[in-house]
């Protein structure tokens, strides 16, 4: 199959599998407990301004009427007022992204920049003491609840040692940026004088606060990468084109990196696509112990609030970014993979 | 129904691997640990004591600053004292901040960590093991449709899609008699196992595609074998050939992923528990959350719960390694832990 016709295809699929989720979050708010107006009403609110409540948020129409009143917003970008600050959710759910691609793409960086190094030593000198402990590594570190380990790291990192802070994100990435180019962000516009300095501090402030977080969700992936790393590079330098490779006299690096390591990169990003939910999913733990003002601390208090359309937002939000990337990683395997191809 | 060769296989494996024997040795632990908790635990879990309070573990006794307000002749005074909090042996993992023991809690927490575990599991692989026999197996229209609600269900990461249920549903509990009360042998326990009802059927509720998705593969394999097209030939009915053919050849590699899944559901429970959305409270998840509080003083509250969970999903994760490399059934791991 062609590279466009797959793309056609796959996000055809990819938008039924986005009209569900948007579906599902908008009948799960008719199988939820409570009725919104109580969330939103003064306690003594007389009943009549309770109606009137209703009949503000259009809670008082009939399902089908709601549900075709939802999709018209959807589709005009309109995800309905918080309940509880009546900002429009769409502002306040898309302040919250950059905070947790933030989280998301650091803690894959960290994860990739330990674990394929630690494989392939561990692979490459089999049974050695580097061996046994990045096995142990990987063991420990796929059996350890992120949660748990971010408030270890905190114990020992910032309570006793005093070497990085416990919560918070005082400054953003793109925030520290605007010191030195000049570009719109959401939200006021800021004009603030390029200043070099200004941006070192905040990108040190940015990544002092960013550690011990991406630290948290990303010893998950490390772990799981060390040991697919490992398990793959033992398979590949075990094939006959390895031992031929040698025997026609390439140097062992070359070997080793060129052919064997790019051959098991694929697999392993299979298991990644897999994988992605756990890493959203694991975003939003760690921000709920970091204080991190990312989309899961946002769902997280409006779930406890029942705001919803903060809540439909937060998981429209999630549902469609993770379909997207998901095609995305698709794609990329098949270009890394010509032997699938685009099936 | 486990064929000779197949166990053969699997006490090989266990010889080889010290890995496997390892994690067969923490599972044990573990499993005496929730199954013995009244008789093993030295005080009820839920017994409050402020004036044992914060005690240190064994071997961590130390000097605290401790600091009182007096008031004397109309005036408000704040003296700070050294005292010496030494660690009791009757409280061998010291004592949380209102003087609940930390073992005994511990211990009981392991209860709830596997009853949602293997009761989510259990659930999960029912339902997903029937709906993708019968995509698997039927294929066509019913399958697109299953195969197309399996994937909205992964288009939602399952710890989102749990925490969204189990904090808009509320968190509902039942709770059964504990036999070691009831008997008399543990008179100074708890009475009642608390299930968490709500938690269980939401994870179940999660994670049931990856089954569906394993079931349906194999389904898919042997719907074209000889033996099914001889039974059929026979006249044997759709059911009796899914019961008696399909489904036990699809039994190890549901094995294999259903271990994995207790260690991910677990993993699970504690996280929904630590946000403070969980039915239990007796839960590993709930003390490392209130323990949170505490971490410059007393560490140890959240310290060991955490401990816990690590040894049993360490254990599961062995275990499910070494049915894996023993049956070598040749899935995916699925979307893991936390």
């Amino acid at each position: 199959m062609s590279l466009g016709r797959f793309l056609v295809r796959r996000t055809l699929q990819g938008l039924l599998v986005v009209w569900g989720v948007i579906t599902v979050v908008f009948v799960l708010r008719f199988l939820s407990p409570g009725d919104p107006v109580t969330f939103v009403a003064p306690l003594d609110a007389s009943p009549e301004l309770r109606q009137r409540i209703a009949a503000d948020l259009g809670l008082n129409k009939p399902m089908h009427v709601q549900y075709a009143d939802y999709l018209a917003g959807l589709l005009q970008g309109d995800m309905g007022y918080s309940y509880q600050r009546g900002l429009p959710a769409n502002d306040i759910v898309l302040s919250r992204v950059p905070a947790t691609v933030e989280l998301a793409v650091a803690s894959s960086i960290v994860a990739i920049v330990l674990s394929i190094p630690l494989g392939v030593v561990a692979a490459t000198r089999r049974h050695s003491p580097a061996d046994y402990g990045a096995t142990l590594f990987s063991l420990v570190g796929i059996s350890t609840p992120n949660f748990w380990l971010g408030i270890m790291l905190v114990l020992f990192l910032s309570v006793q040692l005093d070497l990085f802070p416990t919560s918070q994100r005082p400054v953003g990435f793109l925030e520290a940026w605007t010191h030195l180019i000049r570009f719109k962000l959401a939200g006021p516009s800021l004009s603030v004088p390029l200043d070099a300095g200004a941006f070192a501090d905040d990108m040190g402030t940015w990544l002092w606060h960013i550690t011990l977080p991406a630290v948290t969700l990303g010893t998950y992936f490390t772990a799981l990468i060390t040991r697919l790393t490992r398990s793959g590079m033992l398979d590949e330098l075990g094939k006959e084109y390895v031992t031929a490779a040698r025997a026609k006299g390439l140097p062992e690096t070359l070997v080793r990196y060129r052919h064997a390591l790019r051959n098991t990169l694929i697999p392993i990003l299979t298991v990644l696509g897999l994988q992605l939910g756990t890493l959203i999913g694991g975003a939003v733990i760690t921000e709920a112990v970091f204080a991190w003002p990312g989309l899961g601390s946002l769902l997280i208090d409006a779930i406890n609030s029942r705001d919803w359309p903060i809540i439909q937002a937060a998981l429209i939000v999630i549902g469609v970014s993770f379909v997207v990337i998901n095609v995305a990683v698709d794609v990329v395997y098949g270009y890394l993979n010509p032997q699938v191809g685009y099936e | 129904m486990v064929s000779d060769r197949t166990w053969r296989n699997l006490t090989v494996e266990l010889k080889r691997s010290h890995l496997a024997k390892l994690g067969v040795v923490l599972i044990l632990f573990i499993l005496l640990a929730a199954t013995f908790a009244p008789l093993l635990a030295p005080h009820d879990p839920k017994q409050t004591n402020p004036g044992e309070a914060n005690l240190p573990p064994l071997g961590f006794s130390e000097t605290r600053t401790e600091s009182t307000t007096v008031m004397e002749d109309g005036e408000i005074t704040i003296v700070e004292e050294q005292v010496q909090v030494n660690a009791q042996m009757e409280h061998p993992l010291g004592t949380d901040h209102v003087g609940r023991d930390v073992l005994s809690r511990a211990l009981f927490g392991a209860r709830t960590s596997l009853i949602v575990g293997i009761g989510g599991t259990a659930l999960a692989a029912m339902f997903g093991v029937i709906v993708g026999l019968v995509s698997g197996f039927y294929g066509g229209r019913i399958d697109d449709a299953l195969m197309r609600i399996a994937d909205i269900m992964l288009a939602f990461p399952s710890l989102v899609l749990a925490i969204a249920l189990t904090g808009l549903w509320g968190q509902q509990s039942e709770s059964i008699p504990d036999p070691f009360h009831e008997l008399g042998l543990a008179p100074d326990m708890p009475a009642e196992i608390v299930i968490p009802s709500t938690i269980i059927a939401v994870v179940a509720l999660v994670n049931w595609v990856w089954f569906a998705r394993v079931a349906r593969g194999e389904a898919l394999s042997v719907r074209n074998e000889e033996y099914v097209k001889a039974a059929r030939s026979v006249g044997a009915s759709d059911l009796e050939i899914l019961w008696r053919h399909v489904l036990p050849n699809s039994l190890t590699p549901i094995l294999v992923l259903g271990t994995i899944q207790v260690a991910a559901i677990i993993l699970l429970e504690s996280s929904l528990s630590f946000l403070g959305f969980s039915g239990a409270n007796l839960s590993w998840g709930l003390d490392i959350a209130q323990g949170r509080d505490y971490l410059s003083s007393s560490w140890w509250i959240a310290t060991v719960p955490g401990a816990a969970i690590v040894i049993a999903v360490v254990g599961i994760n062995l275990v499910g390694d070494w049915l894996r490399d023993a049956l070598d059934p040749g899935i995916d791991q699925g979307e893991g832990g936390v």
